[in-house]
């Protein structure tokens, strides 16, 4: 293997390590627990900025070309650390707003406008994150380890893993736990886990604000990886990629939605690379958005419950519905 | 500003109110009815801006473009339900799986549309017809008829929704679709009906929105579909005359704040005054009854 | 009910699966193709241009492709380079997104190992991805106009168009030259708009210049009235603008529907065809004619060099974006033009195609030496240098100077609304009595 062949393949496995991360965060807030987050992607993007602006230190420095607030340079790994806390603490804000009062069809649109909100505060407001350039020139961390930039590549993918594997050990933790099953029952019947004294509010903001840690340190991961982010990278419908991804993974199913991951902006979003540009220029591109709508379709249709389905631990299919691909995420 | 500015202002804003308001209201209208939030509807009215920009350059007028507009809406949105979303519906799909289905629907047009006409920008000809002074105002003749078209609009939605039977059936089955069925209402014929006039008035504005940007593309109608939603919710989901009010309130909360605190910012306070709203109305300004509905079949 | 449905969805089930198969099977193929590779002795060459084709910098791509295309077209039909007698050009999308780039990036530098130069990256991702070439050591010509790579340490770095900043310094001499007292700056809040608006208004407040009012105005709205109100009431003399075509249009149309539209001059982003285009039909294209000149990186469209690009961008006409006349005098394509010529001169005098030998070759072939030829395009060069003499390359976008940092931030020139005639043109020198 060619070096620079090793290189796309680290590459592709921290953006694997980092896309896993995100189907989990997703599919304990959505899977799991059945919240509407149509803002995903603002959670990993708070992530993101943070471990930036944490990494960077003062907007001075680099002949001070960025502004940004905050700027520190904390050693590692407090960036990351606080990147995921700053995230859950915006999740529980954003939470507090819309899953307190709100209809759940309500809940889904308040959070597509708090996504676009979101977008539009970071580009007007240029001083908050360096507006709509974004930052740039973030240090990657652990930088003076006597690696050579090979090496450092595989200890970026082993840093990776060991951050995957200890959050795996958290959402496992909750997922499997009698926790999981409330948060299953209030996604399957909130009136029933109502009943049985569940605080189906609160049950929701735990698995809203754990989800939303998980995101921003993805987003954490991925800046410190490829050292910019900018509101080019997290754009609404991006959220649709994830949620795709949980979809043909397997909602509710965190070894579903693992492979979900890997097939959907890993392996799919790479084979389009290997298609050389035909037609008008961007043609490519809108093909493979036209593709990623169609899988969404074709899964929701034919397997709803994902390649990989969520076992039934509860309220087995009833005479009627044995055929029926019962959907795990309905809330009725 | 001066004074004659501000009144000229005060005319533009009625233009944006006009789009906004059918847009909004046509949104309002079929989610009230089905339950469905259709994301695609912002792609939609590109779609149908597109449609009228086919009819206008094989040489129509803009009364012909914004009936190819309208009726390309009707239709597309129409078939889109008959054939898609309800077929996902019966199939057993449930509230948030059609939100996913509505937005990937919207994908796939905005990238149909992305690739059959690429990353450019197109502008109908027509003649602007002239200036009109009216009250001080300065409006280029389409302005109005933009105007009129939204006012007639808005004024046959709301005969049919009080005046007619249709519209005394399109109520029930917002209300309660199961009561409804059982009182005799053809419900799925009303749903159809409703789509129809939904995607109707989704497909006028859509080309009276590209008729006042003066250029559009692929993305143009989705860059208008929070606002469009925000209307929506502010209004009350579901509620055609709380969307035509909120689209008045959003139109001058965005211009005041254009005017006293930055341009780039009219988005943010809009959406903010939304959220804020929704902290102690959860129904929106004019809603009512917090229920949540699954989607009827 | 149910019972017909489960049939038709056994077998459409099947058929969503072999839907999908193809997709792996790609990603299988392609990561195969790419751990074998390796260009033999006489293999083709490749130049990468990685840039956005999609996105809302879409237009960049096919721009840097439009001087590519050419320039490989005449190398190979020059003999090519060094043995190797095809020279081709790869495009690698950039998706103008940092997180997509890198990606990109690696892929395209991993799966071509016949990669001798890029064209790009550009401001959406340069910061993200020049390190990544930089470190495989590829050279690039980066189209990017952040004022950060101004001066910048990375070895493999090339720029020969202006950065930013130099755009804003340039409007702002141009604005001072034509006695305006009074200006306003509207820019759309986007990356590309935003670029230039700090050094036009400090330019112009330098120069003597008052700047009565400073917009940055949300994209894509469906109307501008409260912002065109209050640039009414600000009295102008001339107005600065950027923005995506779209949202200009809708400004300017509101404008002129006061009956306030007085001269206004664009940044280089306006005088691409789809800006002209759209702000011609919402003004009027005699009022466009009257009211506007843009800032573009200067080109000659005379001389020799020039015609030389010409007649090879009309040979390969049907290979580039059309309508192939749009790049006639784009000076982007120019410069890219120019860059590929410069790499494919330095390979035959470094006789080397390996990038860290005729590295130092590019600066050295841009430079005036004494005795040196001066040679306008890649067949003349290759001749001279087989003859054993020494070149300057002189291309289609003039003399190129590099600073220290491997810059060469050249003149500008002021354009009307047919995007090419000019109406003014200044050298760096005298933009930077702005700075």
């Amino acid at each position: 293997m060619s070096a620079a062949f090793v290189y796309y393949t680290t590459t592709i496995l921290v953006y694997l390590g980092v896309d896993i991360l995100a189907v989990w965060s997703l599919n304990l807030q959505y899977g799991v627990t059945g919240i509407y987050n149509f803002a995903w992607i603002m959670f990993q993007a708070v992530g993101a900025y943070t471990a930036g602006v944490l990494t960077l230190g003062p907007d001075t420095s680099n002949g001070g070309f960025q502004q940004y607030i905050l700027g520190v340079r904390l050693p590692e790994p407090l960036p990351v650390l606080v990147a995921g806390a700053v995230a859950g603490v915006v999740a529980l804000v954003v939470g507090m707003v819309a899953l307190r009062r709100l209809r759940t069809d309500y809940q889904a649109m308040v959070m597509l406008v708090i996504s676009v909100i979101a977008v539009l505060l970071v580009e007007n407001v240029t001083g908050l994150f360096n507006g709509p350039a974004g930052l740039s020139l973030v240090p990657q961390p652990y930088g003076s380890l006597p690696l050579s930039s090979l090496g450092y590549q595989w200890f970026y993918v082993a840093l990776t893993a060991v951050i995957c594997l200890v959050v795996y050990l958290f959402v496992h933790r909750v997922t499997s736990s009698p926790l999981g099953r409330a948060l299953r029952a209030t996604r399957d019947n909130e009136d029933a886990a109502q009943a049985l004294g569940k605080d189906v509010v609160q049950l929701r903001l735990f698995a809203f604000v754990f989800g939303g840690v998980v995101a921003g340190i993805s987003g954490a991961v991925l800046i410190l990886f490829i050292g910019a982010w900018s509101p080019g990278s997290w754009a609404y419908v991006e959220t649709l990629v994830v949620l795709t991804a949980v979809i043909v993974g397997g909602t509710g199913n965190n070894a579903g939605v693992m492979l979900g991951a890997l097939l959907v902006p890993v392996a799919f979003n790479e084979a389009t690379r290997f298609i050389p540009q035909f037609g008008r220029p961007g043609l490519v591109d809108a093909l493979q958005w036209i593709v990623i709508g169609l899988l969404a379709l074709v899964f929701l249709w034919f397997w709803p419950r994902g390649i990989i389905p969520e076992r039934r631990r509860r309220f087995p299919a009833g005479p009627g519905r044995a055929t029926q691909a019962a959907e795990p995420s309905e809330v009725t | 500003m001066t004074g004659s500015l501000f009144v000229q202002s005060i005319g533009f804003g009625l233009v944006t109110a006009s789009i906004l308001a059918l847009a909004s209201v046509g949104f309002t209208l079929q989610f009230g009815v089905s339950n469905i939030l259709n994301l695609a509807y912002g792609d939609l009215m590109t779609a149908s801006a597109f449609a009228g920009y086919a009819v206008n350059q094989a040489g129509g007028s803009i009364a012909e473009s914004l009936v190819a507009g309208a009726g390309f809406g009707a239709l597309a949105s129409a078939l889109l339900n008959r054939y898609l979303y309800r077929r996902f519906v019966r199939h057993g799909t449930k509230l948030f799986g059609m939100v996913v289905v509505t937005l990937a629907v919207g994908i796939i047009v905005q990238n149909i549309l992305l690739a059959a006409y690429g990353a450019t920008f197109f502008s109908y000809s027509f003649s602007t017809g002239g200036q009109v002074h009216i009250l001080g105002m300065v409006l280029d003749k389409f302005q109005l008829v933009i105007i009129a078209v939204s006012v007639a609009a808005m004024a046959a939605v709301q005969l049919l929704l009080t005046r007619t039977r249709l519209g005394k059936a399109m109520r029930a089955t917002a209300a309660n679709p199961g009561l409804a069925q059982a009182s005799g209402i053809g419900t799925e014929q009303v749903t159809d009906l409703a789509w129809l006039m939904s995607g109707a008035l989704c497909g006028l504005a859509g080309v009276v929105l590209v008729l006042n940007t003066s250029a559009f593309q692929s993305t143009t109608g989705n860059d208008f579909l929070v606002v469009i939603v925000a209307a929506a919710m502010l209004g009350g989901v579901g509620r055609p005359t709380g969307a035509m009010l909120a689209s008045v309130v959003l139109g001058v909360v965005t211009e005041v704040a254009a005017r006293f605190i930055t341009p780039s910012f009219k988005e943010v306070i809009a959406f903010g005054v939304l959220v804020v709203v929704l902290l102690f109305r959860p129904t929106g300004i004019f809603g009512q009854g917090a229920t949540v509905k699954e989607v009827p079949t | 009910m149910r019972s017909p449905a489960i049939h038709a969805s056994t077998w459409a089930r099947s058929v969503a699966l072999l839907a999908v198969l193809p997709l792996l099977t790609v990603a299988a193929c392609g990561s195969h193709s790419s751990s074998g590779g390796g260009s033999s002795g006489n293999g083709p060459l490749t130049f990468a241009v990685f840039n956005p084709f999609s996105g809302p910098d879409a237009s960049f791509g096919p721009e840097q492709l439009a001087g590519c295309i050419p320039a490989a077209a005449a190398i190979t039909a020059a003999g090519g380079i060094l043995g190797h007698a095809k020279i081709t050009c790869k495009t690698a999308d950039s998706r103008g997104d940092p997180a997509d780039a890198v990606p990109a990036a690696e892929q395209l530098i991993s799966t071509t190992p016949s990669l001798v130069g890029v064209l790009g990256p550009s401001s959406d991702e340069a910061s993200a991805t020049v390190p990544l070439f930089n470190r495989a050591h590829i050279p690039m010509f980066a189209d990017t106009g952040q004022a950060v790579f101004n001066q910048s340490s990375f070895g493999y770095f090339y720029r020969i168009t202006p950065p930013d900043d130099a755009v804003g310094y340039a409007m702002a001499v141009y604005a001072h030259q034509k006695g305006y007292p009074t200006a306003a700056a509207v820019f759309g809040n986007d990356i590309s708009s935003q670029g230039s608006l700090a050094t036009v208004v400090s330019g112009f407040k330098k120069l003597g210049g008052r700047i009565v009012l400073t917009q940055k105005i949300a994209l894509d709205q469906s109307s501008y009235r409260t912002e065109v109100s209050a640039l009414v009431a600000a009295h102008p003399d001339v107005i600065f603008t950027e923005a995506d075509p779209q949202t200009s249009a809708t400004y300017l149309s509101e404008v002129n529907q006061l009956g306030h539209l007085g001269p206004f001059i664009g940044t280089d982003g306006t005088t691409q065809p789809p800006w002209l285009k759209a702000v011609g039909h919402a003004i009027g294209a005699t009022n466009l004619k009257r009211l506007y000149v843009g800032a573009q990186p200067y080109a000659p469209t005379t001389g020799v060099p020039y015609q030389l690009w010409l007649s090879q961008i009309k040979t390969v006409g049907s290979q580039v974006t059309q309508p192939a006349s749009q790049w006639y005098g784009d000076s982007y394509s120019m410069a890219a033009w120019d860059s590929i010529n410069l790499m494919a001169l330095a390979m035959v005098a470094a006789k080397s195609t390996d990038p860290a030998v005729y590295r130092p070759w590019i600066v050295k072939l841009a430079t005036a030496s004494p005795g040196a030829v001066v040679v306008n395009d890649f067949a003349q060069g290759k001749a001279a240098l087989e003859h054993g003499k020494t070149i300057q390359y002189v291309g289609a976008t003039g003399q190129i100077s590099f600073d220290k940092w491997q810059n060469s931030p050249g003149a500008f020139s002021f354009v009307s609304s047919d995007g090419s005639t000019k109406v003014a043109t200044y050298t760096a020198a005298q933009i930077s009595a702005a700075k």
